[in-house]
């Protein structure tokens, strides 16, 4: 009789989260197949794929899907550049202030996000940064600091110095040790972090919206736009093709994700 | 997709949540070299590859913060200057050490400025409540049952982790929308759904909706953490489940919590993307006016006042946060076990 009742209510749950979580997804990504739809129907009038078409001829919305990849690679690159060395750092070596620091990088999430690029915003204009390359790319970064020092500041402080300090005793220089023993050890971490990176750029579209409209024009803040100018089946389409790559590439990491190295950056001390 | 992560301490992760594929988390603490004291070296090679990020948020989140403060209090110059050049109705002070309130009585005295505020507070401490709550509940389930629906249902509150922020606020307007699947679903049993599509209700959904996976993340963990012996002990000892839950994996599980929470809270603070889909155009949430009031109306001070005032709203918060990560550090409990 409990155990009855507690199956009911597990499967009300599981139906409501479903609904709640799913529903929108599956409503939106329908619209992309519609010719029209007539409410109250709960499907489309009919099918097409035309309005793939019209994204794909759309020479606009091309130049957004472009800029977006060319942000987020970008971004990605000078992130590891800048993080990857300090993630080493935190891990690896004693200096003073190292915790604070390790926490003041965490400012850039302490901050409501659009005070933060409002505050920016009126830096950049005297900075020169405004509706810049250079301006959306220093937005995009602040998005991956954290991520792009603390996973892989974690992994480097789980590889055991055991097994560094062996590769030393057999004659390995400092430079040796970290190409050969720590860098492949610590990989998996370094690896996550690259594509949170990536997929923090392209799917920024606040900060981007702010300081890059009306010249920067990414495939998020498209959508902005996308939304009041074109039909609804345009926009569903192009959110089908915005959330392939964050889809498919955290699908990749989603293991690490769910318990493995996101967690372990949460506990570096 | 916005993700914060946080310090959690190691209590609240346990090394059996780690998948058997990922190493295992550090546990010797770093600069400790088995060499013994870190030599002056060691310690400047340190902190110069660990300066460029921090350089970084120095030059690019402090800064400006700092440049903002002054700017809402008068200060037009400096850094300020190109902004203010073209910009409408703002106050002004003539010397470096002269500070004006103005720009901040003059927006309170608005009465569309102090409904937006008091919105964005409860649409923030209300999403953050709902989101506590739904992800309580499936941290409960996943760890008191290891079923095919537990996991099921950890698996459906990260599935917007995966969805880009502008999406998820278009799919959720077309949802709710007057021709919106609710509606259709309500038609054709004869009901009348309301329209939820463009209200703050959306807002919350939308809300909601973006920060449960990050929140339910959390909040699993540090509920795995706690011991099966802690919870046999108290089932022997014959409390019932949800005594058992309040007295013992409640209590073990509040640090998360609390920084779910905090999270939670300023991200919708600050949430631009949400509101700007789903929301009415009055009330607005902060972050939709802030962007408003910057580009559209020219009115770059007023905008950077609001942004002051959420910082401090946020601050609020943040006290929490820190709280709690300081007791969690100090409690031997935690200690014990890493």
């Amino acid at each position: 009789m409990r155990r009855a009742s507690g199956q009911t209510l597990t499967a009300v749950l599981l139906a409501v989260l479903g609904v709640f979580i799913l529903g929108p997804l599956i409503w939106l990504g329908v619209r992309a197949f519609a010719t029209s739809w007539s409410y109250p129907s709960l499907g489309p009038d009919g099918w097409t794929l035309s309005w793939w078409q019209a994204v794909f001829d759309d020479p606009n919305l091309k130049v957004s899907v472009v800029l977006s990849f060319e942000f987020a690679l970008v971004t990605m690159a000078v992130s590891a550049l800048i993080c990857l060395p300090a993630a080493y750092a935190f891990a690896r070596f004693d200096f003073p202030g190292r915790r604070f620091f390790l926490i003041g990088l965490f400012a850039t999430n302490a901050f409501p996000k659009m005070g933060l690029f409002v505050a920016l915003a009126s830096l950049f204009y005297t900075l020169g940064l405004m509706s810049t390359f250079s301006g959306v790319v220093i937005i995009h970064l602040l998005g991956t600091v954290v991520f792009m020092t603390w996973i892989p500041a974690a992994a480097f402080a789980a590889v055991p110095r055991a097994y560094e300090e062996a590769a030393r005793d057999a004659g390995a220089g400092r430079i040796t040790v970290l190409r050969t023993v720590t860098l492949p050890l610590a990989a998996p971490g370094i690896v996550v972090a690259l594509i949170m990176s990536f997929l923090a750029s392209f799917d920024e579209a606040q900060g981007t919206y702010l300081v890059g409209n009306p010249d920067y024009v990414t495939m998020p803040t498209q959508m902005y736009s996308l939304v009041l100018n074109y039909p609804p089946q345009v926009s569903a389409v192009f959110s089908i093709l915005l959330a392939i790559p964050s889809a498919a590439l955290l699908l990749l990491v989603r293991k690490h994700v769910m318990g493995g190295q996101l967690a372990e950056g949460f506990q570096i001390r | 997709m916005t993700l914060p992560p946080v310090t959690v301490p190691a209590a609240t992760v346990p090394p059996d949540t780690v998948p058997s594929g990922a190493v295992t988390p550090g546990s010797v603490p770093p600069g400790t070299a088995s060499s013994g004291r870190p030599t002056r070296r060691h310690r400047l090679t340190g902190l110069l590859l660990a300066s460029p990020p921090l350089l970084l948020v120095a030059v690019f989140v402090g800064f400006p913060i700092v440049v903002a403060v002054a700017y809402s209090l008068g200060h037009t110059g400096g850094p300020n200057a190109t902004v203010s050049l073209i910009a409408k109705d703002q106050v002004t002070v003539d010397a470096w050490w002269k500070q004006s309130l103005g720009a901040y009585t003059q927006l309170f005295a608005d009465d569309r400025f102090r409904r937006d505020l008091v919105v964005t507070v409860v649409v923030a401490l209300l999403t953050t409540a709902i989101v506590l709550v739904l992800a309580w509940v499936i941290a409960l389930y996943v760890r008191l049952t290891d079923t095919w629906a537990s996991r099921m249902l950890s698996a459906l509150a990260v599935v917007p982790m995966f969805i880009p922020v502008v999406i998820a606020s278009w799919a959720i307007l077309t949802f709710y929308s007057s021709d919106g699947f609710v509606r259709s679903v309500a038609s054709h049993l004869g009901l009348t759904a309301p329209v939820w599509g463009y209200t703050t209700t959306a807002v919350v959904i939308g809300l909601v909706w973006t920060h449960l996976p990050f929140a339910t993340l959390m909040i699993v963990s540090g509920v795995q953490g706690v011991p099966d012996a802690l919870i046999e002990a108290g089932r022997d000892a014959g409390a019932s489940i949800p005594r058992v839950v309040w007295k013992v994996v409640a209590p073990m599980a509040l640090v998360p919590t609390v920084i779910a929470g905090t999270f939670t809270a300023i991200g919708t603070l600050g949430s631009f993307t949400v509101p700007y889909f789903t929301g009415p155009n009055a009330p607005k949430m902060l972050g939709v006016d802030m962007a408003d009031y910057f580009t559209s109306y020219n009115l770059p001070q007023a905008s950077v006042v609001m942004a002051v005032v959420v910082f401090v709203v946020a601050a609020g918060f943040g006290v929490v946060y820190v709280w709690a990560n300081y007791r969690g550090a100090s409690d031997p409990a935690a200690t014990e076990q890493s």
